[in-house]
């Protein structure tokens, strides 16, 4: 492979306006560039660990088709680097230029979703991003696209009623964002020059690889590196854990690693793909998926984080590695041009240690469907409902003989122990026998054995150790119930 | 001409609203000077102890370290006590920055960076090694209540227990029907959502203006000046916007003290912006734990009311707030006995928190309430509405308006409590139960001295002038409604000035008192600025109005006219002209009857009905609806009221079932310092939630009939969604929040 041409200068578009810049640290957040550089003062810091959504800004940025994409990302937690080719949008963007308000904050204004006014930017951002795609939202798509917004004023409902009334301001028609899309997409190519971007020097440099080729060449000489896609979980370890993580790799702009694919009845899904971008596939292929990415973190974090992350970093309440372990999903791990893949279960080894070589990194993930009249569900539990951590998480797939005996189980959870793990007592317990309340009961017993849970701020170990159990005796209910397998991940408005 | 009721009492949008949602409106942290320096606080990690020595070496040598503040080389401040009293501050010595070597609680302040960037300031706070002694730190409200003792020195008269009257003890033991359960609360943190911060300009002559997130500006004027010395003619501090507060931005805070500390001494501008975690150490609702005994008769009259709260404060100050007192005159009983004490914790002092007290003490007795309804046999509405009572039986006054039978009645329509089946366990809905609960709630209506500017100019412009502040309330929209009202104006002629010490003075903004205050002080200028008009049109020739009184005239389109006849009248203009002026202003002070006080007390009600649905098997507990009727008086402003209930019962919300400081009480720390693990309310927690205003005249209450809307929204939902909880699990769980693991390893009553 020809080494890159190798540019020492970010360039991305704020709002009107080329930047490029040759001076930025590696962990140099968006947010704080905004403030401190440019005194755009209107994004603001409720939290600098995307809890709040105060910091949200949109993100524009080229698809791998060509097209150009607007989202909303947690400034705060978005590091600079990650930002080459993008368009940034805050909120000083919004209005006219004479100063006319955008139907957004017209609306916000006439329904008084605004009090104290200090999440109110961020909540319109949010609501912009969402009337752009959706200029009639139903309140499901609202509460989705604001579940990352927190308000201490105004109890939220006025900003509900702001949100269903937005379009009855102006049609997005003359939004001067998707006025200017086709100009802007002409400009965002022309920065596209193919290059890697190396800024700074020695211990305290990031790269931006031109490829996937030479992402893995950066990270073979660079095995120390911190590869960093979305930055939802590496942004906290800086703004929060004051950490130094450079040099660092960002990688959420290759397109090579945003590709998914299906084959017979297998997803890839590459490790840059964000839970936004995974999500239709995903759900079209395991519908029990969707609810599940729906209650993971808010728009903002599904918009930046990835899948490939959750993975990677093998948290012990990721929500997504307990759901692809009982799909048996596969990884690939790639170091230099050297592939293997391995089963996801086995990638997990102990609390912070995965099967993973330094210079190694995950490429894709697979994730096969259940089989035809397997039945696979996956249940969150949380204290709050949105935007929280879960306090237990299980996943479950079945398979019956004609006669109701147990053929096949598989059973993983999260938040029970050190690493996303599998209940290997309670499925042998289960497989054989027949599939009978009688059945699961004995098998409830056996989650002793499989889990030693913890007593922390989200649950106490008793809560954990007993929901563990009610989740299997749920999964029971609901598949001999003849219902479609329920999802209690997803609660319905009464 | 436009319909005066139009103008107030109508749903005018908020007049800060476009500067909000353009990014336009500038808070604190948000002002930039030329050649600020930026500071940093290094905060204790011990609850208890002393500092032994800190190591600040590695921290100077950092690029960009300007000076580092520690207790060994803090230049001097004020001495005596008095000077570092705020104008709510407690009884006991307030807490002094950098002072000494003692930690008195986790997240104390211990060391302040300044530096060129805040980049530099941060980091450099980092690498402070501090080394202590530390000692065991007690943090346990429950493990440490038989040390309690009554307050030596009350905050407020009327924070201390009421005598108690009848005999409570031989009533309570006398009655057929009896409850008695202790309640423990939690520590709550308000988080709003701006992070504290000053911005300190440094001027000529030793002036400075001070950007501050405060509740009062003149409050943190007036520490600043006497903590140190300076000139108050010297010093503005201005809050132009303020990004939520709830109670927490009472008190001038330690970022306020370091940033001018800093600017003095290094004679430049500073800015100190806090971080999330560190606004976990400031003030707080305080843990507290009560016992409520109550008895009644077979029909549910009650006989007695026992009431016993202790709640934390800190080692250094006696933070009390009014828990219990409610008890004895929210419902008719003459066998009241009420008591109060605190417990020192190594814990930062507690503060006000959105309906101070109330929101603890009614949480209590309203769930008490309900279990003695359940004891009775009756519905806990009716239990309710047996027991009104139109006297403030603790203080022997009258009340100078209750329409609390309205809420009940319109609340439990709207709601449609009739249908509710009185068995716990006996609403479901689908796999879900479902519970229905209430509560009432209470607040007192207060109103405070103040002042108020107000400008008319011979072109029809109104400017309104004052010291409050708009902490998210809408302060500024219902100041111009009021003087537009008044001037017969559309609101856009009114320009509001407030949020700047130099401005008439008015108290902080808390306790839903500026809108009675301030607002009554704006009437009375604004028709000052009438009385005055109407003698220099009395002084011209032949004028039409010579005979008129000040009650008899009105504006109107621009003309001061008889209030009987628009006919006969002269325009403004013309009357500044004869005058020779080209603007009339007047300023009025305002301050609370006391005369009336002698006589009446006065109260905002409400009463709150919850439906919860709850999915047994995982804990998991939602909010679906809820219906708030509350009896406030006027209303101003249909919108900001409306807004003030909403973000109220949704912080009750809040409170009954996420809001928590988890306390690791083996070290004293606070585990949860930010906002993914203290849970507030997110949008998805929130359904239905209706808000009726009931009719409720009451000229006693301020001037111009309002009673404040600020904190009744919160006071009894945690109870009514606690209510709702047991009447749909038969599970009665009497320590808040009601989280999932509580749901699920509690056992149901029988």
């Amino acid at each position: 492979m020809a080494a890159p041409k190798i540019r020492s200068e970010l360039r991305f578009i704020l709002n009107g306006q080329d930047v490029s810049l040759r001076d930025v640290a590696p962990d140099h957040t968006l947010l704080d560039w905004l403030r401190l550089s440019k005194l755009l003062k209107g994004t603001k810091e409720g939290c600098a660990e995307g809890d709040c959504g105060a910091c949200t800004v949109l993100v524009g940025r080229l698809t791998p088709s060509g097209g150009l994409v607007y989202e909303g990302v947690n400034a705060c937690i978005r590091f600079m680097g990650s930002l080459d080719g993008c368009h940034v949008v805050t909120v000083e963007h919004v209005a006219a230029r004479d100063g006319k308000l955008h139907p957004v904050q017209q609306a916000m204004v006439d329904y008084h979703g605004s009090q104290c006014g200090f999440c109110t930017p961020g909540f319109v951002m949010s609501l912009y991003a969402l009337w752009m795609q959706t200029p009639n939202p139903t309140d499901q798509q609202i509460e989705t696209a604001l579940q990352g917004n927190l308000c201490r004023c105004t109890g939220y409902e006025p900003i509900l009623r702001a949100a269903r009334a937005i379009s009855s301001y102006g049609g997005t028609e003359k939004d001067p964002l998707l006025v200017e899309r086709d100009a802007m997409i002409a400009r965002l190519k022309a920065l596209k020059d193919g290059a890697r971007v190396e800024i700074g020097e020695g211990k305290s440099r990031f790269v931006v690889p031109a490829s996937l080729d030479d992402f893995a060449a950066v990270l073979e000489a660079s095995t120390t590196a911190t590869v960093v896609a979305g930055s939802t979980d590496v942004g906290l370890w800086v703004t929060k854990h004051m950490r130094d993580i450079s040099p660092v790799v960002f990688i959420a702009g290759l397109d090579e690693l945003k590709s998914i694919s299906v084959a017979g009845d297998t997803v890839t899904i590459g490790a840059g793909v964000t839970y936004t971008e995974a999500l239709k596939t995903l759900a079209n292929h395991v519908p029990a998926l969707g609810p599940l990415i729906e209650r993971i973190g808010g728009q903002q974090v599904r918009n930046m984080g990835t899948i490939g992350g959750n993975i990677a970093n093998g948290s012990p309440i990721g929500d997504t590695p307990p759901a692809l372990i009982a799909l048996d999903a596969t990884l690939t791990l790639r170091k230099g041009s050297e592939r293997r893949t391995i089963r996801l279960e086995d990638y997990f080894i102990a609390y912070g240690k995965q099967d993973r070589q330094p210079g190694e990194f995950v490429e894709a993930v697979h994730v096969p469907a259940p089989a035809a009249g397997e039945k696979f569900a996956v249940y969150k539990v949380t204290k709050r409902r949105d935007e929280d951590i879960t306090a237990s998480l299980g996943a479950f797939r079945l398979s019956l003989s004609a006669d109701g005996t147990v053929t096949g189980i598989t059973i993983a959870y999260g938040g029970m122990a050190a690493t996303p793990k599998r209940a290997f007592a309670v499925e042998k317990a289960l497989l054989g026998q027949k599939w009978t309340e009688a059945t699961v009961e004995v098998a409830m017993e056996k989650y002793a054995e499989d889990y030693t849970p913890l007593t922390d701020m989200r649950a106490t170990a008793e809560y954990r150790a007993l929901v563990a159990k009610n989740l299997l005796l749920r999964f029971y209910t609901e598949t001999t119930s003849g219902a479609a397998t329920a999802q209690v991940s997803r609660y319905e408005a009464a | 001409m436009l319909d005066r009721s139009k103008i107030v009492g109508s749903p005018v949008s908020r007049i800060d609203g476009p500067l909000k949602v353009t990014g336009a409106a500038k808070y604190a942290a948000e002002h930039f000077e030329p050649g600020m320096l930026f500071g940093h606080v290094a905060l204790a990690t011990i609850a208890a102890g002393r500092i032994l020595a800190i190591d600040t070496r590695a921290a100077e040598r950092l690029q960009g370290v300007v000076k580092i503040y520690t207790h060994e080389n803090r230049p001097k401040a004020a001495y005596r006590d008095s000077k570092w009293k705020d104008a709510v501050a407690l009884p006991g010595h307030p807490f002094r920055p950098l002072e000494n070597d003692r930690v008195l609680f986790d997240g104390q302040p211990v060391a302040f960076v300044v530096a060129e960037t805040p980049e530099a300031a941060r980091d450099a706070a980092g690498l402070i090694h501090v080394h202590y002694a530390a000692e065991t730190p007690n943090t346990h409200i429950v493990a440490e209540q038989h040390n309690s003792y009554e307050p030596p020195v009350a905050r407020m008269k009327q924070f201390l227990p009421p005598p108690p009257r009848g005999d409570a003890e031989a009533a309570f033991a006398a009655a057929p029907h009896k409850v008695s359960a202790d309640y423990v609360l939690p520590g709550e943190h308000h988080n709003p959502m701006e992070l504290f911060a000053a911005t300190v300009r440094f001027e000529d002559e030793g002036r400075l203006t001070i950007q501050d997130k405060t509740q009062g500006s003149q409050n943190s004027r007036d520490y600043v000046c006497g903590v140190f010395g300076l000139d108050p003619d010297k010093v503005i501090v201005k809050n132009d916007f303020v990004g939520g507060a709830f109670g927490q931005a009472l008190r001038p805070k330690h970022h306020l003290f370091l940033a001018v500390m800093a600017s003095l001494d290094l004679s430049r501008s500073m800015k100190v912006e806090m971080t999330r975690r560190e606004m976990f150490y400031l003030s707080w609702r305080p843990s507290c734990v009560q016992t409520v005994s109550l008895a009644a008769d077979d029909e549910g009259y009650l006989q007695a009311v026992l009431h016993h709260a202790v709640h934390t404060t800190s080692r250094h100050e006696d933070y009390q707030e009014n828990v219990a007192n409610w008890s004895g005159l929210a419902y008719k009983c003459d066998n009241v006995k009420i008591s109060y004490e605190l417990v020192k914790l190594d814990l930062a002092t507690p503060g006000d928190m959105r309906a101070p007290g109330a929101a603890s003490g009614v949480a209590a007795l309203e769930t008490a309430m309900d279990e003695l309804a359940c004891e009775v046999g009756i519905d806990p509405l009716e239990l309710r509405v047996r027991n009104f009572v139109h006297r403030d039986q603790n203080q022997d006054k009258a009340i100078t308006s209750k329409a609390l039978h309205a809420c009940y009645r319109e609340g439990a329509e709207r709601f449609g409590w009739v249908a509710r089946s009185p068995t716990p366990r006996s609403m479901r809905d689908g796999n879900d139960l479902v519970g229905w609960g209430m509560a009432g709630g209470i607040w007192e209506a207060m109103m405070s001295k103040g002042e108020a500017k107000v400008r008319l100019s011979a072109d029809g412009h109104v400017t309104v002038s004052a010291a409050a502040s708009d902490i998210g309330t809408g302060t500024y929209t219902i100041l111009g409604q009021l003087a537009a009202e008044v001037f017969d104006c559309p609101i856009d002629a009114v320009t509001v000035d407030i949020g700047r010490s130099n401005l008439p003075k008015t108290g902080v903004e808390g306790g839903s008192w500026t809108a009675a205050t301030t607002g009554s002080a704006v009437q009375a200028a604004a028709k000052a600025v009438v009385k005055t008009l109407l003698g220099h049109a009395q002084s011209m020739e032949n004028s039409p109005l010579a005979e008129a009184s000040e009650e008899q005239v009105e504006i109107s389109e621009g003309r001061l006219v008889l209030e009987a006849n628009h006919q006969v009248g002269t325009a403004i203009a013309d009357i500044m002209a004869a005058a020779g002026l080209d603007a009339v202003e007047e300023q009025a002070k305002v301050g609370p009857d006391i005369l009336s006080m002698r006589r009446y007390a006065a109260y905002s009600h409400s009463a709150v009905f919850v439906e919860v649905k709850i999915d047994e098997e995982l804990g998991v507990v939602r909010v679906t609806r809820v219906v708030s009727a509350v009896a406030a008086g006027r209303i101003l402003n249909a919108k900001t009221a409306r807004s003030q209930i909403l973000g109220g019962v949704v912080m009750g919300i809040g409170m009954a079932l996420h809001e928590e400081g988890l306390i690791d009480h083996r070290t004293g720390r606070i585990m949860n310092h930010n906002l993914a693990e203290y849970h507030v309310p997110a949008h998805a927690d929130i359904h239905d939630i209706d808000v009726i205003f009931v009719e409720e005249q009451d000229q006693r209450a301020s001037p111009i009939g309002v009673k404040g809307l600020g904190e009744i929204g919160i006071v009894g939902v945690a109870a009514a969604v606690s209510n709702a909880i047991f009447h749909a699990t038969g599970k009665r769980i009497r320590n808040l929040p009601i989280t999932i693991d509580k749901i699920l390893e509690s056992e149901a009553v029988q």
